[in-house]
């Protein structure tokens, strides 16, 4: 007898309330889905008719975890427009604290919000781990948790320093940066970006970054594993061990098509290693295959969203964002537009980082299971890795070459257009900006999570979660803690919503259910 | 003593945004009185921590729902905020309750003597929002004592 079971409850994302998403579920087994942005935000109709460059104080403030990455993507577009390249010391400076943003974010990710999971004991009572993983990552007193939290918060003088400020810097402007760290604040960096590494080494890896990279291949893993009880007992060890128990291997195909833009454009004169112009490859891959980025290759749909119907897929230099959500009942479902690249879609974030740049590890763990919930989440806890590196090769850069340029004058925005391509912690994030009179004519941002969780397109292809979601077992509908693992390893973030304090109500229960 | 004035909330949500309405009132008062530090903390969630770890009294100023009649103003404890049901596990958002509850056990510098909320219930008119900014102001200096 098949069973049907529809309107179940978990909690999702933790982001109160702002995605939704809708399953049907047939014999313990995920048949369909679909994912709901159900807040309209309208950010683009607020940029129309500002100033040229109110978009590097605006839109930092629409993410309060994303904010230097949002600043990066609106200084990158007006860069473009002014046919301007930013000094050495300004792509040093904007690159550090992009970096510091992902690192933080990373780490915070995987142990709060997604292994925070594997101490879930309605699921994970029996598993042989979950004893340990309670003690590791309880909410506010599981090990790991408290020490993510203390060793991430320190970064941020980092980005206090670089910025000028903290929160809520805008140091980044079309030509380079409004900030000149002094030597001692420079070297004060270092010794914060060295203790961070130390301790990512320490605690999250359990090896040197150096050791880590030898890992190649996924009998390298299994290998490095047993190789020292530091390597088992470190939380990637630990992460590594679990996934396998628990299945996760063989949870979340999605699209198995990914899409990277490339970031952190490096300095003319560095050491640190690149394609391209870019430390991190821009490419679109399917399966393995990986074939260059093109831009021209982007176009947003609406068809199943809440937006004025009728018009064909648009690049979103020509794209408009008019709210419309009335009629079309049961087809349109959605506040976010879907993302095509080519008319495809995309997978977005840490994994399409790892396979578009030929990770030797990440392509084998592709070829022999495909994309899935464990390989996607390690990509992100391992990405730090290739970062802090880089991180303390430029502030030593920044030492040496401190009176060189750091800014290139723009004295005014001309008329053109211009985009801003870079790579969130989840993903791209694209801003595409059009000026005219030195005011915005139009303002188009495609974030990660947009790319992940859209909708349906005109031809009714899923989104990248809502295909991962599909084919996942569901043993317990009341504490569907598969389905979740599903859509937290693309670590949704639709936080540009609404947070205060509510009364009796618990934050972050997002609605796993039919009816949309 | 020291007061810290952290205005919370998203200024693009209407519903969210009475916190940084306020924060634009007391951008405008200035000079506030000395020693005291008005922070505009929008939606840094975790990444608030290092401003409770300098001691002294603070007053977060920020939306809330359920709690008074709308247009009104309330003032929480910080036991009142912990108090706060199911908000204590993190999410992009990570809350108030969240970063207060996890707050000592992380801090690396010294605590906040005092911690409260002046809360702000659905739409406030102008009057309210002036009102809030000088209680803030006021609890910053010499918390709860003498607000009426």
């Amino acid at each position: 007898m098949v069973k049907i079971a529809k309107g179940i409850n978990i909690p999702l994302n933790r982001a109160e309330g702002d995605l939704e998403i809708n399953v049907e579920i047939k014999d313990g087994i995920i048949t369909e889905a679909w994912s709901a942005g159900t807040l309209f935000r309208g950010f683009e109709g607020m940029m129309r008719g500002r100033g040229a460059l109110d978009g590097l104080v605006m839109t930092p403030r629409v993410c309060g975890i994303c904010s230097i990455t949002h600043l990066t993507a609106a200084a990158e577009a007006l860069d473009a427009i002014a046919g301007v390249t930013p000094p050495d010391n300004a792509r040093r400076l904007r690159n550090l604290a992009l970096m510091v943003e992902t690192v933080q974010s990373d780490v915070r990710q995987a142990i709060l919000m997604f292994m925070v999971d594997f101490a879930n004991r309605e699921a994970y009572g029996d598993h042989p781990l979950g004893k340990d993983a309670h003690g590791r990552y309880q909410p506010l007193a599981g090990r790991a948790a408290l020490e993510v939290i203390r060793e991430s918060k320190r970064l941020l003088q980092v980005l206090a320093i670089i910025g000028g400020q903290w929160p809520h810097t805008s140091f980044m402007v079309p030509g380079g940066v409004t900030s000149i760290p002094e030597i001692s604040k420079l070297l004060q960096c270092r010794i914060i970006v060295e203790h961070f590494q130390s301790w990512y080494e320490r605690s999250i890896l359990g090896c040197s970054i150096e050791r880590w990279s030898a890992v190649r291949s996924v009998s390298d893993l299994a290998a490095w594993l047993t190789e020292s009880p530091a390597h088992r007992d470190s939380e990637v060890g630990f992460f590594v061990r679990f996934s396998r128990q628990a299945g996760l291997h063989t949870l979340g195909k999605g699209p198995n098509r990914f899409l990277s833009y490339g970031n952190f454009p490096l300095p003319a004169d560095t050491a640190v290693q690149g394609t391209a112009g870019r430390m991190t490859a821009a490419g679109y891959a399917v399966g393995t295959s990986v074939f260059p980025f093109e831009a021209d290759k982007i176009t947003e749909d609406v068809s199943h969203s809440w937006y004025e119907q009728g018009a064909v897929p648009t690049h979103p230099f020509v794209g408009k964002t008019k709210p419309y959500a009335s009629g079309q009942s049961g087809t349109l479902y959605s506040w976010v537009k879907a993302p095509r690249y080519g008319g495809e879609v995309i997978e977005t974030g840490p994994l399409a980082e790892m396979i578009v740049a030929g990770n030797p590890l990440f392509l084998d763990l592709i070829e022999k299971d495909g994309a899935n919930v464990m390989a996607r989440q390690l990509a992100r806890f391992v990405r730090p890795a290739a970062l802090l590196v880089p991180m303390a090769a430029w502030l030593g850069e920044l030492v040496d070459k401190r009176g060189d340029s750091f800014y290139h004058s723009v004295r005014s925005i001309p008329d053109g257009q211009g985009a801003g391509l870079i790579q969130a912690a989840r993903g791209a994030l694209g801003h595409w900006v059009k000026i005219q009179d030195e005011k915005i004519v139009n303002y188009q941002i495609i974030t990660p999570t947009a790319w992940n969780g859209s909708p349906r397109d005109e031809n009714g292809l899923r989104g990248a979660w809502e295909e991962a979601l599909i084919g996942t077992p569901v043993k317990d509908s009341k504490n569907p803690v598969e389905a979740g693992h599903v859509v937290r390893s693309f670590d949704p973030c639709l936080v540009c919503a609404v947070h205060c304090l509510h009364k009796g109500r618990e934050c972050g229960s997002v609605k796993v259910g039919s009816g949309r | 003593m020291k007061g810290t004035i952290i205005c919370i909330g998203n200024r693009f949500v209407e519903e969210d945004c009475a916190g940084l309405q306020v924060f634009d009132c007391l951008q405008a008062m200035h000079p506030l009185p000395t020693g005291i530090e008005l922070v505009e903390g929008g939606l840094a969630g975790l990444n608030l921590l290092p401003l409770l770890e300098q001691g002294g009294r603070v007053v977060f100023v920020d939306a809330v729902k359920g709690f008074t009649q709308s247009g009104e103003i309330v003032v929480l404890t910080h036991r009142e905020i912990l108090q706060s049901p199911g908000q204590f596990r993190f999410g992009h958002e990570a809350g108030l309750p969240y970063v207060l509850a996890i707050l000592p056990k992380v801090c690396d510098g010294e605590l906040p003597e005092d911690i409260v909320l002046l809360g702000l219930e659905g739409r406030c008119v102008e009057k309210t929002l002036e009102k809030a900014a000088k209680m803030s102001v006021a609890m910053a200096m010499h918390g709860l004592r003498d607000l009426g």
